[in-house]
């Protein structure tokens, strides 16, 4: 495993220099490919000066919060749809076509109500975490066992316990598996709503870039988006083994 | 009425799954008297584990009565505990916390249920696992546990379905000893479902027969108590087995 690690990053080293070189002898226009040591240099001023930093926390604050609002949201709901035969029955085909319509189609509308800047790319990432959770929710919930279910009816537990205590619990690993996709998702979700009606945020520095045809601002950007992504998606999965430690306890044995 | 003494009692009692041909279990008239332990063979699909679950409340009959301990059981009851066939522990508590389960669901663990708790787990040898994981145990171990949670809240009775068929057979045997030991120390009246032959002589003072939904023969064990692994291999306890080997109809080719 660590020998492939290493063999890895050997390979991130070799193609960055496989580009510099290839920049640098072919002198292709830095306007359309700059070189790795063009990009480092945009990258480190970016974040000493200090340019970058309040886009990064725009970007940030809309991603979480919108990640939290869907997720929350998501999982109510699923909590609901997935107890009430009735309700699901009734509102799953709207709840379907309000997933296949592009979110980011819906982008100019909420910019109308809710206008430019953090509302509107908040609204377009939580409705965007919606879904993965609202649906793995609904799949956990029901992936309990009918012999489980039996004993909390055996046990004399009440509905509300058989899903706090059992049902819940036992679907973790399913949701836990949405907020990972989740995550994934809130982050384009917000850079692309920056691009729409962003007027901060790492998306409409992109944006801003292309307009001065930098293009090694927006390579930089690219970096700083990655490794935002790779952040909060190594935080939820910190937060999955928290929360699933007695799952996995025992799991190799 | 003699009928009150009896920890189960079956009226003409028929139940049909909605929407299959024919009844899983027709027109039974059986009772098991409190006390003791009581095995109910038969194939797959006779519908043995449809009669547990009749007598444990988590269905209910189309026609004809239920009674358990003199009452009708219009819904799981407290008194009577249940094994599945799977232990069915939750993945996420501790082998102490699902023994509790039962307790922690009606409220407060108390420190003396701690301390219940502990002497179940020791009387099945798992005192040095109280702390870890369902998925940290083996299938017996997981048995055990089950068997443990079972017994917490000291129930009268307790319905067990083919609760150690995926073991192995050591393994089986000693979960068997366990049961025995337990029952035996509680005085719990067990109503045990398998389909295996050896398993019920092996356990009951009782045996029943079930056969397309009917109870078609029954008979006791003469074999003395305590029971010991010795025991299976005597001349009664092979007869007790051709017996009821002999009850459950000549071998069907072409089923399974």
């Amino acid at each position: 495993m660590k020998q492939t690690s290493l063999l890895s990053l050997t390979l991130f080293a070799i193609l960055l220099l496989l580009w510099e070189g290839i920049v640098r002898t072919t002198g292709i226009s830095a306007l359309v490919v700059p070189a790795p040591s063009a990009i480092l240099i945009v990258l480190w001023e970016g974040l000493t000066v200090g340019f970058l930093w309040p886009h990064i926390w725009v970007t940030s604050v809309e991603t979480l919060a919108g990640f939290a609002l869907g997720c929350i949201i998501g999982f109510i709901a699923g909590v609901i749809l997935g107890e009430i035969e009735f309700l699901r029955q009734l509102l799953w085909p709207y709840v379907l076509a309000s997933q296949v319509v592009p979110k980011l189609a819906l982008g100019p509308i909420f910019i109308v109500w809710f206008g430019f800047g953090m509302t509107s790319t908040i609204v377009i990432t939580a409705l965007i975490c919606f879904f993965p959770l609202l649906e793995n929710t609904m799949t956990g919930l029901q992936s309990v066992s009918r012999n489980k279910r039996d004993l909390f009816r055996m046990l004399g537990a009440s509905r509300w316990q058989t899903l706090i205590k059992l049902k819940v619990p036992s679907g973790l690993p399913i949701i836990m598996a949405g907020v990972r996709i989740a995550i994934v998702l809130a982050l384009v979700g917000a850079v692309v709503g920056e691009f729409i009606g962003g007027s901060q945020g790492l998306g409409a520095s992109i944006i801003t870039a292309q307009g001065m045809m930098d293009s090694a601002l927006m390579f930089a950007l690219f970096i700083v988006i990655t490794a935002l992504g790779l952040i909060f998606y190594q935080l939820t999965i910190v937060a999955e083994q928290y929360l699933l430690s007695g799952w996995t306890k025992g799991q190799d044995q | 009425m003699p009928i009150e003494s009896n920890f189960l009692q079956l009226n003409s009692t028929t139940f049909a799954y909605e929407g299959a041909v024919g009844n899983v279990v027709s027109s039974i008239n059986w009772s098991i008297p409190e006390g003791g332990i009581h095995c109910l063979v038969g194939r797959s699909g006779c519908g043995k584990t449809t009669l547990l679950k009749l007598a444990a409340g988590l269905l209910q009959p189309d026609t004809g009565t239920v009674r358990v301990l003199g009452t009708d059981v219009p819904e799981p009851s407290q008194h009577v505990g249940f094994v599945f066939q799977s232990p069915s522990l939750l993945e996420w508590q501790t082998v102490l916390n699902n023994v509790l389960l039962p307790i922690s669901l009606h409220g407060t663990v108390t420190a003396t249920d701690h301390i219940a708790a502990n002497e179940l787990l020791q009387l099945v040898g798992l005192q040095e696992h109280t702390d870890r994981y369902p998925r940290q145990l083996s299938g017996g171990q997981q048995s055990r546990v089950a068997l443990a949670r079972a017994l917490i809240t000291e129930p009268i009775g307790l319905l067990m379905d083919e609760p150690f068929a995926a073991l192995d057979a050591i393994t089986r045997e000693e979960l068997q000893d366990d049961l025995l030991q337990l029952a035996s120390l509680r005085k719990t009246t067990v109503l045990f479902v398998t389909h295996d032959i050896g398993e019920a002589v092996y356990l009951a003072d009782k045996v029943a027969v079930m056969d397309a939904g009917r109870i078609v023969f029954s008979t006791d064990v003469a074999l003395p108590r305590p029971r010991n692994q010795t025991q299976r291999y005597s001349s009664l306890f092979n007869a007790t087995c051709l017996n009821l080997r002999n009850a459950m109809g000549p071998e069907r080719k072409g089923e399974v």
